[in-house]
């Protein structure tokens, strides 16, 4: 009985301290960086993820200039472009672009299609997220030089982690009492003793400003990037004026929530009642006016925007018309084709009038060369090694059937490949997969050829309804 | 906006009162939207509590920062225990009136009288307590003189240390005290709600 405690004992692992450091997944465009363009808007071949696309590029580029300047309100831009290429990609190259600072909501049409939600209400949430607003807040922060972090894990591996925080100015040290997510962010930041740190009291933030002067002398190793700074004087806690940057979308929800203890069970926001629009509109208005805030217009992307229906239209329309309206960034692959919610066909399933508005930016497909490009960037993105005669083969499948067929083998072969202790994916992997996993044209054939065995295929005269 | 003294932003403001457990509790709603609630006590009338709330630019409803009096830390605190908070062996800062002289208390300081040095800041209005082993510093002014926009004296400032605690009093000026019985005859005449349980509006 003892021995089988010991046993048990041993074999409870400690787990491993899991490193907060943040951990990205690779995602259809987390190649793209940028949208590739020089100084003078003149795109590059290959740049920041982008491989060809030139014009589109190009006048992506004028559109970007535009939301910088930030003095447009309310235009909308219509990326059109056979599937696969690249439309999602301009867009999130805009977003990439523009930086942290300018609000980019990307949503995709259908997503707003809910059934706690109006699809009206829903579109103004996404417009109002898309605006941004710069103003000063006054916020208590700690700023001090630490003296010592203490961390005791408990010895069990589970449970809460206590912690100690001393920080001290020229004048006084203070004890601070560490909470979980405290400790958690602390040792994201690799704070140590001898740095000098700001924490904002009410979000928890750690600034790291640099070293303390009084430990310039230390034998440790620092990189050449380290500062030294003189040890904060005065009171530990401070209050002090920083800038921000909230979207319209968060005023209205601070403003709208049901007071008191009513709040605690209204956890999401629902409707936003147009008066508080109304008022929180006029208030930033007064506060622009006074020089307190800054309305930086963002960027509201749609994708498949022909899933919108009639009505979104036409409250598009009149949302545009707003001078508090970001600009509007649409994406579709379709073609002349129905009208959600009507029977009227209209190129891209966008009614006359809206088209009217837009700017059209057109997509065309990629030539061998650029897929064979994109192919290797995503093989460095996935970290897969191609040798020169699979790329070549990839290729050749990516212009037959689809780009995103052959990308979707990429990190397949890969695996295959990893499986046979081999270390560059030769042809023979890519044929593997490519014989594994159908492509549509072949998946079409198929189904062709053997739909009398699938099942309910009594029903198969009754039409899909796509548009 | 015209400089208008605490006394008439005191009558313009909303009041509420309140007898309450041996205190009477009085709401006060100023046309910033700033709230004040004030507690005295019932026999001796002296201040126990007096609290400000304010929203935030962006309207988000603040907590209760203490001008007076002690604050209450309870359970509450272990809910926010996720982020950082002073450790309790730390000195504790209040305010507690009396009568005649503003009067601040600084609990658990163990070093001997001789460490402290207390003085006023004319330029910034406020007092300042140092010590000599850099181990505590405070700033702070005194909101009533700011608010009746009263001068500062160096003579009415003192301290005492005793029991590990720094006590730092403030003679209160002619002004102050005279003020104060007004304020405290005006809300007298407040009619406060009956006492025990008000009925509580339900949603």
């Amino acid at each position: 009985m003892i021995s089988l405690l010991l046993i048990q004992m041993a074999t409870t692992k400690v787990p491993e301290v899991r490193d907060i450091t943040r951990i990205e997944r690779i995602g259809a465009h987390s190649h793209i960086r940028g949208l590739g363009l020089d100084d003078a808007l003149e795109p590059r071949q290959v740049s920041q993820g982008m491989v060809g696309q030139l014009a589109s590029r190009r006048a992506a580029g004028v559109i970007l200039e535009m939301i910088k300047d930030g003095h447009i309100a309310g235009r909308a831009v219509l990326i059109a472009g056979q599937p696969g290429t690249g439309k999602t990609a301009i867009a999130m190259g805009i977003a990439q672009s523009l930086g942290p600072d300018t609000p980019f909501t990307a949503l995709a049409g259908s997503e707003i299609f809910s059934l706690e939600m109006s699809k009206t209400e829903a579109l103004s949430q996404a417009f109002r997220k898309a605006i941004g607003v710069r103003i000063k807040e006054e916020t208590e922060i700690i700023e001090g030089e630490v003296v010592e972090i203490q961390i005791d894990r408990p010895a069990t591996g589970t449970g809460a982690k206590v912690g100690k925080l001393t920080l001290k100015t020229t004048e006084m040290e203070t004890i601070y009492d560490l909470g979980n997510k405290m400790i958690d962010s602390l040792s994201k930041e690799k704070v140590q003793a001898g740095d000098v740190i700001t924490i904002d009291k009410a979000t928890g933030k750690i600034t790291k400003l640099g070293r303390s002067f009084t430990r310039a002398r230390d034998y440790d190793a620092m990189g050449a990037q380290t500062q030294f700074v003189q040890c904060p004087e005065g009171e530990l806690q401070k209050r002090k004026e920083v800038v921000h940057t909230v979207s319209l979308h968060e005023i209205d929800v601070i403003n709208s929530r049901t007071q008191g203890f009513l709040a605690l069970f209204s956890g999401d926001t629902g409707e936003i009642k147009s008066e508080v629009r109304e008022q929180i509109n006029a208030k930033v208005c007064e506060w622009r006016e006074e020089g307190k805030a800054e309305i930086i217009p963002g960027v509201l992307f749609i994708d498949e925007v022909h899933m919108l229906d009639m009505e979104c239209f036409s409250f598009l329309n009149r949302a545009l018309e707003s001078d508090l309206s970001p600009v509007l960034i649409m994406a579709t692959n379709r073609g002349i084709t129905r009208i959600r919610g009507t029977n009227y066909q209209s190129p891209h399933g966008i009614p006359i009038d809206l088209l009217d508005r837009l700017l059209i930016i057109a997509t065309s497909p990629y030539t061998e060369k650029e897929t064979k490009q994109i192919l290797k960037i995503r093989c460095e993105e996935e970290d897969v090694e191609l040798s020169e005669e699979a790329h070549t083969v990839l290729t050749r499948i990516g212009m037959e059937t689809s780009l995103r067929y052959a990308i979707q083998l990429i990190s397949t072969a890969g695996l295959v490949c990893r499986k046979r202790k081999g270390t560059e994916v030769q042809v023979e992997d890519i044929k593997r997969v490519y014989s594994l996993f159908l492509d549509e044209a072949r998946s079409s054939q198929y189904m062709k050829e053997y739909q009398d065995s699938f099942l309910f295929n009594e029903t198969q005269t009754a039409a899909m309804d796509t548009s | 906006m015209a400089v208008q003294s605490w006394s008439d932003v005191l009558k313009s403001s909303k009041k509420t009162a309140l007898i309450h457990d041996g205190k009477r509790k009085i709401h006060y709603l100023f046309t910033d939207g700033k709230e004040m609630a004030e507690e005295y006590d019932l026999k001796t009338d002296e201040l126990i509590v007096r609290k400000w709330r304010h929203k935030s630019t962006l309207g988000v409803q603040g907590s209760w920062l203490l001008e007076v009096g002690e604050s209450l830390a309870g359970p509450v605190a272990s809910l926010e225990s996720d982020m950082i908070k002073e450790n309790s062996s730390n000195p504790v800062f209040m305010r507690k009136d009396t009568k005649t002289s503003f009067q601040w208390r600084i609990r658990n300081l163990s070093y001997p009288k001789d460490v402290f040095s207390v003085s006023l800041d004319h330029s910034e209005r406020c007092i300042i307590i140092k010590t000599s082993n850099k181990k505590y510093y405070k700033k702070f002014n005194i909101p009533d003189l700011d608010r009746s926009q009263l001068p500062l004296d160096d003579s009415a400032l003192s301290f005492t240390h005793a029991n590990n605690t720094l006590i730092v009093s403030y003679k209160k000026p002619e002004e102050i005290l005279t003020f104060e019985q007004e304020l405290l005859k005006e809300l007298k005449k407040l009619k406060g709600s009956a006492e025990g349980d008000v009925d509580c509006k339900t949603q």
